[in-house]
C-alpha cells in the first residue's frame, strides 16, 4: 500500500515535469508553426506512440494547448518508469516528425531545453 | 527594423490575395506570386489531398532529377505523418517555370535537394494537404521563413475549407440531396430563365413531368429504402434520356419535371415517350427481388399552348399528368389532347 503510494507520487511528480516541458515545447513552437498545425503534429505524435504507451491516449490536445488532466490520473496506475519511457518516447517520436518537416529548424530550438528535463527525469526516478 | 516592415507587408498583401483567390489553383498561385518576395528558393511545392493536385511552380533553372526528390520527398513526409494511402505514382504534377527572383538562379542539372520546408495544411486536426519550399543550398531556411511560411500555409488551408463550405452550400441550393438531380429551388430559377428567353424570341419550351405510378405501394411493401433506390434509378434514366440542354429535376416526392429548350410538341413527345418506354423495361432491384414500375408523363409546351409564364406550363404539365393518370397509368400526355398516347 505505501509503496503504491511512493509510486504514484513519483509518478505525478514525473507527469509534473513533461507537463512543463511540454507546455514550454509548445510555446516554442506555436511561434513558429502556429497552433493548427502544431496541434496536428501533437496528434501525429500521440497516435505513433499510444500504441507501446496507452496512457498517451489521455493526452488531450487541441489548437489551445495540451491538456494533462487525464494523463495524470491515468499515470496514477503505471509506475514512474514508464510513464518516463512514455513521454520521452512521444517527445522523440514528436522531434523526428519536426525533423521530416523542417530539418534542423524546429529540433535546435526545443532539444536544448528536452535535455535538461529528461535527465532530471531519470535522475527522478532512479532516486531510491 | 525597417526590413521586418516591408516583409510584414509583403506577408499582409500574400493572405489578401490568397485569402480572396477562388480556388484551389488560384490560391497556389497566389502563394507561389508572392512567397518569392519573403525569401529565397528554388521550388515551390503544393499539393491538395482533395482532387490529387500537386502543383510546382519552379525556377527555370530546376533539372528534372531535382523536380522528382521535390515530389519524393514530399511523399516521404506525407508518410511520416500517417498519410499513406496517397499514391504518388498516379499523380502527374503541374509544374510550371517562372523567374523567382531578378537575379538567374542557375541551378546545375545534377544539383540535389539540399533543405526543405515542408508542413501540412490543417484544419480543425484533418490535414488537407501538404506545402513545401525547396532548395539546391544547404541551410537555406531559417525560423523567419518557417514563421513566414506556416503563416502562408495557414492562410492556404483556411481559405480552402472555406471554399469547400461554401461549395457544399452551394450544392445543397442546387441538387437535391438523394437523387443527384437539380432541386426545384434551382428548377424554378432555370425556367424563369429559359422562359425569359423562349418567350422572348418565340422559341419552342416544353415542360415534361413525370410520376411514378403506384409509388406509394413500393414504400408500403418493400420499405423506404428501397423506395429510395428507385427515385434514384428512375433519376439516372430521366438523366439518360435527355439531350444536354435539357434540366432534369426532382420537383417533390415521386414527382420529376424536365425542361426542353427548343423542343416543340413532337420533340418532347419522343422525349417523353423514350423515357415511358425506358422505365417499363427496365427491372428495378428491390432487395432479393426485381419488380417492374411504370411511369405517367404530361406535357405542356410554348407557344402551341399559350402559356403566358413558367407557372402556366407547370400548370398545365400538370393538368397533362393528372389526364394521364386518370386515364390508366403508364403513358404520355400532352396539355389539351383528349387522346392519350401510349
Amino acid at each position: 500500500m505505501r509503496g503504491d503510494k511512493k509510486a504514484s507520487l513519483s509518478s505525478d511528480l514525473v507527469v509534473d515535469l513533461y507537463s512543463n516541458l511540454l507546455a514550454e515545447i509548445w510555446g516554442i513552437v506555436s511561434e513558429l508553426i502556429g497552433e493548427t498545425i502544431l496541434a496536428l503534429l501533437f496528434t501525429v505524435a500521440i497516435r505513433d506512440m499510444a500504441d507501446k504507451h496507452p496512457f498517451l491516449k489521455s493526452m488531450e490536445v487541441s489548437e489551445d494547448g495540451i491538456s494533462m488532466h487525464r494523463v495524470r490520473e491515468a499515470c496514477r496506475r503505471i509506475p514512474p518508469e514508464e510513464v518516463h519511457r512514455g513521454f520521452h518516447g512521444f517527445i522523440t517520436q514528436f522531434s523526428n516528425l519536426c525533423s521530416a518537416l523542417a530539418q534542423g529548424v524546429i529540433s535546435r530550438e526545443i532539444l536544448p531545453r528536452v535535455f535538461p528535463k529528461v535527465r532530471e527525469a531519470e535522475r527522478m526516478i532512479s532516486q531510491p | 527594423m525597417r526590413f521586418v516592415f516591408k516583409e510584414l507587408n509583403v506577408l499582409r498583401s500574400t493572405i489578401t490575395a490568397i485569402s480572396t483567390s477562388p480556388g484551389v489553383k488560384e490560391i497556389s498561385e497566389s502563394a507561389a506570386n508572392n512567397l518569392p518576395n519573403l525569401f529565397s528558393y528554388s521550388s515551390f511545392c503544393v499539393f491538395w489531398k482533395e482532387g490529387l493536385a500537386l502543383y510546382l511552380y519552379q525556377d527555370e533553372s530546376c533539372a528534372a532529377p531535382f523536380t522528382q526528390e521535390v515530389i519524393r520527398n514530399m511523399a516521404g513526409v506525407l508518410k511520416t505523418l500517417g498519410e499513406e494511402r496517397v499514391d504518388f505514382e498516379k499523380i502527374v504534377p503541374r509544374v510550371e517555370k517562372r523567374k523567382l527572383g531578378p537575379q538567374p538562379m542557375l541551378m546545375a542539372p545534377r544539383a540535389t535537394l539540399k533543405s526543405h520546408l515542408t508542413l501540412p495544411l490543417a484544419v480543425e486536426g484533418e490535414m488537407i494537404g501538404c506545402i513545401s519550399v525547396n532548395s539546391d543550398q544547404p541551410n537555406a531556411f531559417d525560423a523567419q521563413h518557417l514563421q513566414f511560411f506556416s503563416v502562408i500555409g495557414c492562410q492556404m488551408a483556411a481559405t480552402l475549407e472555406h471554399l469547400r463550405r461554401f461549395s457544399s452550400v452551394k450544392s445543397m441550393a442546387t441538387y437535391d440531396v438523394l437523387t443527384g438531380l437539380y432541386n426545384r429551388r434551382y428548377f424554378e430559377e432555370r425556367l424563369k430563365f429559359e422562359t425569359e428567353r423562349c418567350f422572348s424570341y418565340r422559341i419552342p419550351l416544353s415542360l415534361v413531368m413525370v410520376d411514378i405510378d403506384h409509388f406509394k405501394k413500393v414504400n408500403d411493401t418493400f420499405g423506404h429504402p428501397e423506395g429510395d433506390m428507385i427515385l434514384r434509378e428512375v433519376a439516372s434514366l430521366l438523366t439518360k434520356s435527355v439531350r444536354k440542354k435539357d434540366t432534369v429535376a426532382r420537383y417533390g416526392g415521386e414527382e420529376f419535371i424536365l425542361i426542353l429548350p427548343e423542343a416543340d410538341i413532337e420533340a418532347s413527345s419522343i422525349i417523353a415517350e423514350r423515357i415511358r418506354l425506358l422505365v417499363e423495361s427496365t427491372l428495378f432491384d428491390v432487395g432479393k427481388a426485381q419488380l417492374n414500375i411504370t411511369v405517367s408523363l404530361g406535357i405542356s409546351s410554348f407557344p402551341i399552348h399559350q402559356a403566358g409564364s413558367g407557372s402556366d406550363l407547370i400548370k398545365m404539365a400538370d393538368q397533362a399528368l393528372y389526364d394521364a393518370k386518370r386515364k390508366g397509368r403508364n403513358r404520355v400526355c400532352i396539355f389539351g389532347a383528349n387522346p392519350g398516347k401510349n
